[in-house]
């Protein structure tokens, strides 16, 4: 041999080893990269919050000065306090320098603040000594100096949203007031133990267009021996909710002025511990509620009975417990965390939803005031000793635990725990029900039905075409089949939903009647070809063309059930079979239901299993079936106890193919399912898969938000599930290859 | 082909009458008449092509399983003819058994590979299988070496026993004849050995045909010898006389290898 010829032979070989070991160690990184990529962005998911101090210093102020609340504004620049004058006293957060001082003028002169209580968002509804209560917003806004440099401040500022006049002659223990969004006036004095007095200011227009006012004035008493330890009042002022000594919730609903109704009053722990503290979670929707053994649950009214108009309030979430009694609760102004304060000055932050101890806040010394910062991110707490401390937090995904990602939760104004997959409302307050069991639900039922259609379809498909057909049918068959794969799914998605999904909507009757006749019809074909088989030409078409006589079958049975269809549905179903179901089988028709599904999704299937399965139906070598058919069996036998055991890795393989395909399919799931995230195994509805699911909301999802990094981590899964999937599938498929291979 | 030298069998098993065949509508097989004494071995001898595994198995009917084929003429089986619409191929190859060229055990236990017939004929009663599995392992000589591994798959066999084995899954269902093509073909000598000891000890209870390329092996085994060449038969008779004293020019040329 030439020399130079073998050292250039010998060259190329060691190029192309090299080129392909490249290209498969390519492959192979790639898809790792992509699952760390995407793994990656869902781990802050999982982090543990963390609280940063910011800032820490003495608080400046006189020492007779007394402090009643203290705020921090959202970027965390500018604190402040109140003081017993009724004086907002500014800081900037640096070094706790004092900047300036905003008297919120009292009523009266001297008059000082009995009772302070915090509103939300930097508002504080004052009690002042002379029975007056005022309702004060602070303001702050950034500022930009254009003279200096477009330097940077916050500018600060108080407000008056509205007074409420003395209404009686004692001096309330505590007051709270309200202004609704139709500017109505809520006043509610928490007057001795066991009274309250509510007193309401209603602003009409008449019809001359003069306004006028209408003041309703009445006094709740306790129902028994009790007395009020805490409570709460909702925004626009229509629900109170009252914690009592003895243990009792009381909730009475103020909507209409003059007519307060109690509608609840129930004990709230078997113990009969005495409540110390009540908030309302962000969304007025929620009670939160502390009590002496220091335990945090949150309660909200649900539906005694199904159907039953009357709700109670009942204990939903049960938070973290201090070791003292809960002496205070406030609310996040920006999800359902609540910050609570133990006797013995720490502070704990929960959340409502996922129910997860988010954080332990405290100091060597006793914290006493505290409050949030509007933006959730940071709050300012003062120590007895007059320390501010501003801590930063960490915590950007507080609603998401394995929990609420997995698991059955008590969502507010739900009547019981449930899977629920609904990421955003038009509203800020909205609970974010983040459960990504009915996706995964959905991906596997939709998964179910479309291989329910496929599989068998596929499968016998195959075998027909590998073993009884004429092989010169078999070259048309094949790559017919094989293009049926190559057909875009959004074709086919968009065929199903906008064509097939109405007519089958409307022939319904007709589809189930089919597939009841077409086994029929075909079980009657072939008794009745059992009589004339033997003539001969009959004989010829029984060898590889009997679909030619099948066909007519098929066609005059789908004829039959169509027409057949509407006079069943007259007769069985009173009319109309999707109002039948709706009435006697529960079961609401969704037009984009699972029955499209099937098709649609079977369609894209079919040509994958059906390829991969012929493939190996016809690779099973020939001497096999000659020996079974040497030994005498039928043709049917040959298939079954021969040729389908020993091509059972490949069908094996086939279908777990198309179910890995079924899976991840998107497109048409995406047009014909409906998308809504329900669980439920009907047929006649639809659902919302892992993988359509990524499609509709990860344009809307904000970047690094908690729904952001939860479609990445469906993502995951639907990598995971596939990944497990075509594992198990590959290590069946070696074992099933050991037993029936060798050739 | 002028005239044939052939001798007349009395009660032939098999009688073929004025066969032709056809492949795709090129003849193969012209006017073949032969009868196949019973309890005899028979072998079919000729160059590649002459067409004896093709009559081989007109006598089963497995070339039904080509496209395109046609038979004219007539195989009578005990003097029924198979190739009329009324014939049951199925209960035909029940009858007429068959071994191939390369083994081919079903991808099943050993048990299972001898008791396949009975299997697909319906037969579920253990001790009329285990008593056939025994039956037909000892028949085809292998039941000393498989006796205890019987759940084995028979894919673990050795090629010989492997042939063997589908020998023994030929006779589990007690067939008249045993149709063999080139059963030794991909044997080693030993295995061919054994192989060769066992047709003669089926010959006392079964016809057997057996297509060999071997001339030796004809010798050593058949008892009676037919010589096809390009489809037509040229001469039948005794092994011994066909090979000591061949009546045609063509079988001489063959046997002592001119061509082939």
């Amino acid at each position: 041999m030439n020399e130079r010829f073998r050292i250039r032979a010998k060259r190329n070989d060691r190029i192309a080893k090299w080129v392909i070991t490249l290209g498969g160690m390519l492959v192979i990184f790639s898809v790792v990269f992509i699952l760390l990529l995407i793994t990656n962005t869902t781990l802050p998911l999982f982090q543990k919050p963390s609280a940063d101090i910011f800032a820490k210093f003495l608080l400046p102020k006189e020492p007779t000065q007394e402090v009643l609340a203290i705020g921090v504004d959202e970027y965390l620049e500018t604190g402040f306090f109140l003081d017993r004058e009724g004086v907002f006293n500014f800081f900037e957060n640096q070094q706790g320098l004092a900047t300036d001082q905003h008297s919120s003028s009292p009523p009266a002169e001297n008059a000082e603040l009995a009772s302070v209580e915090s509103v939300g968002r930097l508002q504080y509804s004052l009690l002042w000594d002379d029975g007056t209560l005022t309702l004060e917003q602070v303001n702050f806004r950034p500022f930009f100096d254009e003279e200096n440099n477009n330097r940077r401040s916050i500018v600060h500022s108080v407000t008056r949203k509205a007074v409420f006049p003395s209404s009686n002659e004692d001096l309330p223990i505590m007051s709270m007031g309200r202004v609704s969004s139709e500017g109505r006036l809520t006043r509610v004095d928490h007057l001795s133990a066991e009274r309250l007095m509510v007193t309401q200011t209603v602003i009409s227009e008449t019809l001359l267009g003069d306004q006028e006012e209408e003041h309703f004035s009445e006094v709740l008493e306790l129902p028994g021996q009790d007395a009020i330890k805490a409570l709460a009042l909702n925004n626009q002022g229509t629900e109170l909710y009252a914690g009592t000594e003895a243990g009792y919730l009381l909730r009475w609903s103020l909507s209409e002025a003059g007519g307060a109704k109690l509608l609840d009053h129930i004990q709230a722990f078997t113990d009969g511990r005495e409540i110390t503290a009540l908030t309302l979670v962000f969304g007025d929707y929620s009670l939160a509620v502390g009590d002496t053994q220091g335990q945090v649950s949150t309660w909200f009214p649900v539906r005694t009975e199904k159907n039953s108009a009357r709700k109670i309030l009942k204990r939903i979430h049960t938070l973290s417990k201090h070791d003292t009694a809960v002496i205070d609760i406030q609310p996040s102004l920006r999800n359902k965390s609540v910050l609570s304060l133990g006797g013995d000055g720490f502070l704990h932050l929960d959340h409502m939803t996922s129910e997860r101890h988010l954080l332990d806040l405290g100091n060597h010394v006793p914290l006493f005031q505290y409050a949030f910062s509007t933006r959730g991110d940071g709050l300012i707490a003062l120590t007895e000793e007059s320390r501010a401390i501003i801590w930063k937090l960490d915590n950007p995904h507080p609603e998401v635990s394995w929990k609420t990602l997995f698991g059955k939760v008590w969502y507010e104004g739900y009547d019981e725990p449930a899977y629920v997959w609904q990421s955003s409302s038009a509203n800020d307050d909205f609970e974010p029900k983040l459960s990504l069991t009915p996706l995964i639900f959905g991906t596997l039922k939709g998964t179910f039905y479309a291989m329910v259609f496929a599989v068998p379809l596929a499968l016998f498909g195959a075998i027909y075409t590998s073993q009884f057909c004429r092989p010169r049918l078999r070259e048309i068959i094949k790559p017919t089949v094989e293009i049926m794969a190559a057909i875009p799914t959004v074709i086919i998605g968009f065929l199903a939903a906008l064509w097939l999904a109405p007519l089958i909507e409307e022939s319904l009757g007709a589809v189930f009647l089919s597939i009841v006749f077409v086994p029929v019809g075909l079980m009657l074909a072939i008794i009745i070809w059992q009589f004339i088989r033997r003539n001969d030409p009959l004989k010829k078409l029984e060898r590889g063309y009997e679909f030619l006589a099948i066909a007519p079958v098929l066609v005059l049975s789908i004829a039959i059930a169509t027409t057949l269809g509407p006079m069943a549905e007259d007769l069985l179903f009173a009319g109309d079979l999707k109002q039948w179901l709706f009435e006697e089988a529960g079961t609401r028709y969704d037009p984009r239901n699972c029955i499209v599904i099937a098709f649609a999704m079977g369609f894209a299937v079919i040509p994958i299993i059906f390829t991969i399965a012929e493939d190996s139906l016809s690779n099973v070598p020939p001497a096999l079936k000659a020996a079974s058919l040497a030994c005498g069996a039928s043709r049917w036998q040959t298939v079954w106890r021969v040729i389908l055991p020993s091509a059972s890795p490949g069908i094996f393989a086939g279908t777990m193919i198309g179910f890995g395909r079924a899976v991840g399919e998107t497109m048409i799931v995406l047009m014909a399912t409906g998308n809504t995230a329900i669980m439920d195994l009907s047929i006649f509805n639809g659902m919302r898969p892992l993988s359509s699911n990524i499609a509709v909301e990860i344009p809307e999802a904000p970047h690094g938000g908690t729904l952001y990094r939860t479609l990445f981590l469906s993502a995951v899964i639907l990598f995971l599930m596939t990944f497990v999937v075509n594992t198990v599938a590959e290590v069946i498929r070696q074992r099933l290859r050991k037993k029936y291979g060798r050739f | 082909m002028s005239e044939i030298a052939t001798i007349k069998v009395t009660d032939p098993v098999i009688e073929v009458e004025n066969l032709d065949f056809y492949y795709s509508g090129s003849k193969a097989l012209h006017g073949i008449n032969l009868g196949f004494p019973r309890k005899h071995v028979t072998a079919l001898i000729g160059p590649s092509g002459c067409g004896k595994s093709t009559l081989l198995r007109c006598f089963n009917r497995m070339n039904d399983l080509i496209d395109n084929i046609d038979v004219q003429g007539h195989v009578l089986l005990n003097g029924n003819d198979i190739y009329t619409s009324s014939t049951d191929v199925i209960e035909l190859r029940r009858r007429v058994g068959m071994v191939f060229q390369k083994s081919n055990p079903f991808p099943k236990s050993i048990y299972e590979n001898v008791i396949f017939g009975l299997r697909i004929a319906g037969v579920k009663n253990k001790s009329v299988l285990d008593e056939t599995v025994e039956r037909s392992l000892k028949g085809a000589a292998l039941w000393e070496e498989v006796k205890d591994r019987l759940n084995e798959s028979a894919l673990s066999l050795s090629g010989g026993q492997m042939q063997r084995l589908c020998i023994a899954r030929a006779i589990a269902v007690n067939p008249e004849i045993i149709l063999m093509d080139e059963p030794c073909s991909a044997l080693d000598p030993k295995s061919t050995a054994r192989v060769e000891e066992l047709i003669g000890e089926l010959r006392e209870n079964y016809t057997i045909i057996i297509v060999t390329h071997n001339m030796q092996q004809a010798g050593r085994v058949s008892d009676y010898t037919a010589f096809l060449y390009e489809g037509f038969l040229v001469e039948f008779g005794l092994t011994e006389k066909m090979f000591m004293k061949p009546r045609k020019k063509q079988t001489e040329d063959y046997i002592t290898g001119r061509f082939g």
